[in-house]
Order: structure tokens, then sequence, then C-alpha cells
């Protein structure tokens, strides 16, 4: 009875199993598949033979490396500065007591009640009087801080004992001696769980980039994809899922190499885009 | 007394970014909707109330607000019932298949919704896709997912669960991991069958994880399905599977509508709002706290 049991929850958790990797691994498998593979064998995911063609068709037609630089620079840019302004804010926070400190607090975590589509007119509007459209810049700058990074680094450093820090100040350390040699070693999980968590999301980012990056030199990957399904007569299947696999690489591969990280850093925050 | 404005130092660096490009745009949404206004032209009207009668009278305004609704119904089928019955098969499993099932269950969670979408492009598609071919073996009708007018919503909402069914499931799964065995036990020599211990005891000691995915699948779920929309039908067809978000969009950035699109987003943002401080309200008085 109880095997039985055991075994029916088995073929439901291998059902799910199956629907997640059964998409990821049929858009791997037709990468390397030629037309007619993935035409003819349409629900078999492996290429037999394989082919390298429609990675260099989208290597050299489709500017994909400057895609690729894009999102890479904006995302790696961006977690940087998250980071930064976080770590210093917890810092703020968590090692001074001064007027309007819980008051500060909580009006920067409010913002993760706004939702983008409320403040997405007046950003673009702002970026667009500045020149930014289709820069750098108009990527980056409007998300230099995240109030989510700024609690969850504000509650690892409560967890750091006092008598560390103290001990640390006795022995001649200024403000930024203490970050750096004890805040910021004894929080290293937290801090490399959001900036794993920051990179993913601002690597998968759409609506932001969708408004601001138009011009076809500033698409990032994600973005880059609709320009596969756009195409006059149809879909070109084999060079849109090698993007798309070359767009879901990155963030599956951090999240293989720091799988524990990533879910504890999902649970604790929450994740966008 | 020199050190004074030194804490405001180290918060200044994250304040300043989101006061600008959150609190000041929020303001000037609201502003925005009183104004009469193409983005474009030198000229502003005032148009008091006019924006946000012309969003309660328009027909397109209904339409996504409906949408809205049938999207979150689904996602809430998919992405709650869904994962918290996974999660709960999770329990009932060895600790080595726990870990199998918590890693590959959660990777969706980390592929963004544009390629999730380009995915189901195929998965959807009417002659090469993975749907059709299925239904197709189980000898049911086959519809053409993303032109039809019914289906469309159904594919798009599929696509958004299937991104972030991880993520619900992992949030789910902790909160039954955290249920004190010892209950559970109790409950089994009291004589209470399997159904009735998750009834009586493991459901209501998760209630408030339970309530906060639900919050989160229907505000978060309206701005993921954004994406599929935008990327697969424009909205179509004929405005069939717009919602709200992409309303506001296509009235601010296709129709250049400027102060109607931030009426409704000013419309949005309170609907959401008043969902979460219900959501806070609920938890206060009724929800079992699990630790």
């Amino acid at each position: 009875m109880k095997t039985s049991g055991k075994s029916a929850w088995h073929v439901l958790l291998l059902g799910a199993v199956f629907m997640s990797l059964f998409p990821l691994v049929w858009m791997s498998g037709a990468a390397l598949k030629t037309p007619n593979q993935i035409f003819a064998e349409f629900l078999n995911p492996v290429p037999k033979p394989f082919t390298l063609e429609n990675l260099s068709y989208v290597w050299n037609r489709i500017p994909v490396l400057r895609y690729f630089l894009n999102s890479l620079v904006v995302a790696a840019t961006v977690t940087v500065a998250q980071v930064s302004t976080s770590l210093l804010a917890a810092y703020g926070f968590t090692q001074f007591r001064f007027p309007g400190r819980d008051f500060l607090f909580y009006f920067a975590l409010a913002t993760v009640l706004v939702p983008v589509q409320v403040t997405m007119l007046p950003n673009y509007l702002l970026v667009a009087d500045l020149g930014w459209l289709n820069t750098y810049q108009g990527l980056i700058v409007p998300q230099l801080a995240n109030a989510f990074g700024i609690f969850l680094l504000r509650q690892a450093f409560r967890s750091v004992p006092a008598s560390l820090i103290e001990a640390a100040r006795v022995d001649g350390a200024g403000h930024w001696g203490v970050l750096r040699r004890v805040l910021i070693p004894s929080t290293r999980p937290a801090i490399v769980a959001l900036s794993i968590l920051v990179f993913i999301n601002v690597w998968n980012e759409y609506f932001w980039p969708l408004l601001v990056g138009n011009d076809p030199r500033m698409l990032t990957l994600p973005l880059a994809l609709q320009t596969f399904s756009n195409l006059e007569g149809g879909t070109s299947w084999g060079p849109m899922m090698a993007a798309a696999s070359l767009t879901a690489l990155p963030p599956l591969v951090a999240y293989l190499l720091a799988q524990r990280h990533v879910v504890e850093s999902f649970l604790s925050t929450g994740l966008k885009g | 007394m020199k050190g004074l404005w030194r804490p405001y130092l180290f918060i200044l660096p994250a304040l300043v970014p989101l006061v600008l490009f959150t609190y000041l745009p929020l303001w000037r949404t609201l502003q925005l909707s009183f104004f009469d206004w193409n983005m474009i032209s030198p000229d502003r009207k005032w148009a008091g109330l006019t924006n946000y009668r012309s969003l309660f009278e328009s027909r397109e305004f209904w339409m996504a607000s409906w949408n809205t609704v049938k999207y979150t119904a689904l996602l809430l089928l998919l992405n709650l019932a869904g994962p918290l019955l996974v999660a709960h098969g999770v329990t009932r499993v060895g600790r080595r298949w726990q870990a199998f099932y918590k890693g590959v269950i959660f990777a969706p969670a980390v592929v963004s919704l544009a390629v999730a979408s380009v995915i189901f492009l195929w998965i959807f598609n009417p002659l090469v896709g993975a749907a059709n071919a299925l239904l197709g073996a189980l000898g049911l009708p086959a519809p053409n997912w993303l032109s039809d007018y019914t289906w469309v919503i159904w594919a798009l909402a599929a696509i958004t669960a299937w991104k972030s069914f991880g993520y619900n499931f992992i949030v789910l799964l902790a909160g039954l991991l955290s249920v004190p065995k010892e209950l559970e036990e109790a409950a089994r020599v009291d004589g209470s069958s399997g159904f009735q211990i998750t009834r009586r005891v493991i459901l209501p000691l998760t209630s408030s994880t339970i309530l906060y995915v639900l919050v989160s699948t229907v505000v978060l779920g309206s701005q993921y399905v954004f994406v599929p929309i935008e990327m697969l039908t424009g909205g179509g067809p004929n405005q069939a599977s717009t919602n709200l978000v992409h309303l506001i969009y296509q009235f601010a950035f296709s129709f250049f509508k400027t102060g109607y699109a931030a009426a409704a987003s000013v419309v949005t943002f309170l609907g959401f709002l008043a969902l979460i401080f219900l959501q806070a309200r609920v938890m206060e008085r009724r929800v079992y706290y699990e630790n």
C-alpha cells in the first residue's frame, strides 16, 4: 500500500519533470538540426546527424555576438551597481542610528509594490529627454538600485555578531574596513545569491529594453529573438532555436553551478521577467 | 556632531535611483492621467477626469480587464493548484529524490520568458507543433492556438505557467516542509486519514505561503503574460488576447494616447494595491503563521 502510493507520486512528479525539460531539450536539439529534420521528425528532440549550420547562420548573418555582448554589458553592470548600492545601504541601515532610519528603509522597500507599467511612461520620457534612447546608459541607469537587494543584505548584516564588528573597530577599522573585512566576508552566501538573482533577472528582461533599445544594434538577446518570428513568409526555426539556446544558456549555467544559492535567493526575494 | 550626515551618505546611492525612477515617475503618471497629450506635441491640455471617463466607457478597457481575469483564473489553476500538488508529492518521496525533483522542476524559472515564448511558438504550431501532434494522437480536435479567439488565452497562459511553475513550486514546497512532522504524526495516531491530515493540518499551516503565491500570481502574472502577448500575438486576433498591461503599452507606444495610458496604469495599480492590502489584512487575521 505504502510503496504503491509512492510510485503514484513518482508518476506525477516524472510528468512534471518531463513538462519542465522537454521544451528546453527540444530547443537545444532543434538548434542542431537541419531544416528537414525539424519538419520531418518534429517530435524527436535528438538531432541525427547534427549540424552547426544554424549556429553559424546566427553568428554570420545576425550580429548575435553583438546582442550577446549587449546583454552581458547591461546585466553585468546592473548586477555590480545593484549589489554595491545594496551593500552600502544595508551598512547604513544596520550600523547607524539616525533620525528617519526606519521610515527611509520602508520607503525604499515599498518600491517593490510599484509595477513597471506604472512608471514606464515617465521613465521613457525622461530617458528620451536625456537623449539616452538606444544607449547603454538608458538601459542601465534606471536600474541602479534594488529594494529587494537592500532588504536581503540588511537581513544578512543583522545576523553578523556585534562582537565581531566591535573587535574590528577596536583594531582600528573604519566604516570601510568593517564593511570589507567583516561584513562582506561573513555574508558571502547572501551576496553571491543576490548577484546571481539580479544577473538572471536583468539578463532575461524584456519590457524595459523593448521601450528604450529598439535600434537593431542595441537589442539584447531576448528582444533579438522576436526578429525571427517576424520574418516574412514564416519562421526560421533552426536559427531561432540556436539564438534561443544562446539566450537560455548563461542563466542555466549559473543555475547549474550555484543551484543551492539560486534556489535560496529566489525563495527569499522574488523574480521578474 | 560632525558625522551626523554620514549614515545618509551610505543610503543615498540606493535611495536616489529609487526616488528618481520609481517615486517620481509614479507621481508623474498620476499627473499625466489628467492631461490630454500625444507624447510629442508641445502643448498638453488639462483634461480633468476625461481620460478616466473615456477609459471606463471604452470597450477595449473592459475587454482587456475581462481577459486579465481569464488569464488570472488559468494561472491560478496552472500555477497555484498545480505546483501545490507537485510540491505535496515531493514531500511524499525519499530525500534523494526530493533533491532531484527540486533541481529539475525549478529549472525553467531561470529561463527568459522570451525564450519560453519562441519555444512554445513551435509547440503551438498547428502543423509541426507538439501540442497538436499529441491531441491528434488522442483523436482530439486540434485548434489553431494562437489565432483562435478562445484558445489563444489558454496558449499564452500556458507559456507563462511553464516559466513560473518552478518558482511557485519551490516556495510552496518550503512552506510544506516547514510543517512540523510531530503534528502530522499526532493526527495519524488520532486515526486521521491521509486526506484528513492534508486538509486539517497541512493546508491550514501553509495558508500564508499559499496566500502569498496566490497574490503574486495575480499581480506578477499579468506582467509576465505581457511578454508572450507582445512577442506572439500583439494582442490579437482582434484584441482577443490583450490584457491590461498590454493595453497600457499599446495606448502609450502604439497609439500615443499618453493621458489615457496613464489613467489605465493608475487604475490597474490601484487594483493591485487593493489586492496586496487585502492579503496583508487576511494574513493578520485569519491565517496561521508557520514560523
